[in-house]
């Protein structure tokens, strides 16, 4: 009889586990693009979705796959943890070498279990805090010209030039750098320019732009949380797009609710600002789609109160019906998960016509998605300063076939003076450069 | 108790000591979730998500111990009043497992699974106790728990 009751008790407990693991996409990530994307319900689980390829790196000779009429080539390796690219206007290249502070403390019993699981893959891999520069000895193929241009930064991502002052936004504040066209080194310490939100710094990364005329730069701040978790008073100027008026150094909040802003970039036609901003987690393998988005001045995008308009996250509590009321819709949803951390505007380039007029977004891929969707390089066609249609992937192959191993991950993008690609990847250590198969 | 030949006294001394511990976190785990679904204040809600795990952890031995007695060890001396603290403190813990993956989640999404799967494992603890106790009382032993 109590074997009986024992061995229901643990069927049901298996039964309830197994419910709560169950959560696979039912969209691939290019149904869930556009303007509109379709949203499913939001749900809890006991555990969310998830699904984490094992580092594997990659092999000698193995590349990511192009599309077709495309061809690749490996420019930089060995390489630490390779996040942004920057070309300087005499062609160089600039890689900033990066990754989390890793200052955030444990609060909770979940983090203890999911930061192993999610570091796993490679991403969580220690940054060199530095940034390298690349240049072309001018012979064909091949790798190029490696040099160590600043070294000891702090958690570095985004990087300006405006005139000779070079611009690097470390996790916690931007410092300047003199530059002078040609060196392949600055030895000058650099110089703090203002701080930056620094607490907790669960989303490290601050993007950075600068406006056209060089009086303004933007930086893309992310959330201190998935879901205020950690409290909304760690929010303050977070999950927001900051201007800092470069001849004050003074700083305002531009647009918020972009839950974690990065790949600030000028539309060349327009003139306007944009932006790709990585989701919410945990409500489900399809929800919430990652988006590319114009900010508007003083625009508020939703996070954390809703998402894409006025979906109300019911996991906000206190929730403000007022702020969800006047939350933008985000211009171009690029699918759920694929985390999208590089974004180059591109008119003209040396690639086929079709990858003209338009923006390539590298998506870095996620842990809260089975089947993997992102680890990819895609096209999205702007008209009239609008994107349209489809993301188109132009270069894929970053994981094995059957999604257990991972070999690199597409982060900073950027367009060298030939007018070909370049991909950093922080998983495979190495830069790669796009171009047309025949040119 | 009476206490059969073959039944260990260091195990009677460690369950003792270690099974009082888990009715508490969970009690306190209870307390916190109520106030964090009241205040919406985050530290209520990360400190019931460990009062949880650590009760969960401390349970691990005297669950055990209390399994091993009353099934086997001391089977023909175990009363019904055991059999039943044993499958309460049983459904507890199950109840307590999913409390703790419920717990994982971020902010209010907690709310309200966490605090009804809390009550539910603090009353099954709570009648065990009370069986416990009466049982004890019925057989004029002093209540050590």
């Amino acid at each position: 009889m109590n074997k009986i009751v024992l061995h229901i008790a643990l069927a049901l407990a298996f039964g309830m586990i197994l419910g709560g693991c169950s959560g696979k996409a039912s969209y691939q990530p290019a149904q869930q693009s556009g303007d509109a994307p379709p949203l499913p319900t939001a749900r809890n689980f006991l555990v969310p979705p998830m699904q984490v390829p094992r580092y594997a790196g990659w092999k000698q000779g193995q590349m990511p796959k192009v599309a077709p009429g495309l061809r690749i080539e490996k420019i930089a390796s060995g390489l630490i943890h390779p996040r942004q690219l920057y070309t300087l206007p005499n062609g160089d290249i600039l890689v900033v070498e990066s990754n989390g502070p890793g200052a955030e403390p444990v609060t909770t019993p979940k983090q203890l279990i999911a930061n192993k699981i999610k570091n796993l893959s490679g991403k969580g891999a220690k940054g060199g805090n530095r940034i390298t520069l690349l240049r072309h000895d001018g012979n064909a193929g091949g790798e190029w010209e490696k040099h160590v241009f600043i070294e000891h930064l702090h958690s570095p991502f985004g990087v300006a030039l405006i005139g000779d002052t070079l611009y690097v936004a470390n996790t916690d504040a931007i410092v300047k750098f003199p530059y002078v066209a040609g060196e392949t080194q600055i030895t000058a310490p650099g110089v703090e320019f203002t701080d930056l939100p620094a607490t907790i710094n669960h989303h490290w990364t601050k993007a950075l732009a600068a406006s056209a005329d060089g009086s303004k730069l933007y930086v893309g701040v992310g959330s201190n949380s998935n879901i205020i978790e950690n409290g909304i008073d760690q929010e303050y100027r977070r999950a927001a797009v900051l201007e800092v008026d470069v001849a004050s150094a003074s700083s305002r909040i531009y647009a918020s609710g972009l839950r974690n802003p990065t790949g600030l970039q000028i539309e060349p036609h327009t003139g306007k600002l944009w932006a790709i901003v990585n989701e919410r987690d945990e409500i489900g393998a399809d929800l919430v789609p990652d988006y590319l988005t114009s900010v508007q001045q003083g625009g508020f995008y939703g996070w954390p109160y809703s998402y894409f308009g006025q979906h109300v996250d019911s996991r906000v509590m206190p929730q403000r019906p007022d702020l969800v009321a006047k939350a933008i819709k985000p211009d171009y949803a690029l699918g759920s998960h694929v985390a999208a951390l590089g974004l180059l505007f591109s008119d003209t380039n040396a690639l086929p016509e079709k990858y003209q007029h338009g923006a390539f977004v590298g998506e870095h891929g996620s842990w809260d998605r089975s089947p993997l969707s992102g680890y990819a390089v895609v096209h999205v066609a702007f008209v009239n300063g609008k994107p349209t249609g489809v993301p188109e992937p132009l270069v894929t192959g970053f994981h094995s076939d059957d999604e257990t191993q991972l070999y690199g991950a597409p982060v900073g993008l950027a367009q060298d003076k030939d007018g070909a690609l370049l991909i950093a990847d922080d998983v495979g250590d190495t830069v790669w450069r796009v171009t047309a198969a025949s040119p | 108790m009476n206490h059969a030949p073959h039944r260990s006294v260091l195990a009677d001394a460690v369950y003792g000591l270690l099974n009082p511990l888990p009715f508490g976190f969970f009690a306190a785990a209870l307390i916190f979730d109520i106030t964090y679904a009241r205040t919406a204040v985050v530290l209520w809600n990360k400190g019931a998500a460990w009062l949880i795990v650590f009760g969960l952890l401390i349970a691990v031995i005297p669950r055990f111990v209390n399994l091993a007695q009353v099934w086997i060890t001391s089977r023909h001396i175990a009363r019904r009043a055991d059999r039943l603290d044993f499958w309460l403190n049983l459904f507890a813990i199950v109840a307590a497992i999913f409390n703790a993956f419920v717990h994982s989640r971020d902010a209010y999404a907690v709310v309200p699974a966490g605090v009804w799967l809390s009550t539910c494992t603090v009353i099954l603890l709570a009648i065990a106790h009370v069986v416990m106790a009466v049982q004890h009382s019925a057989t004029g032993e002093h209540v050590h728990e």
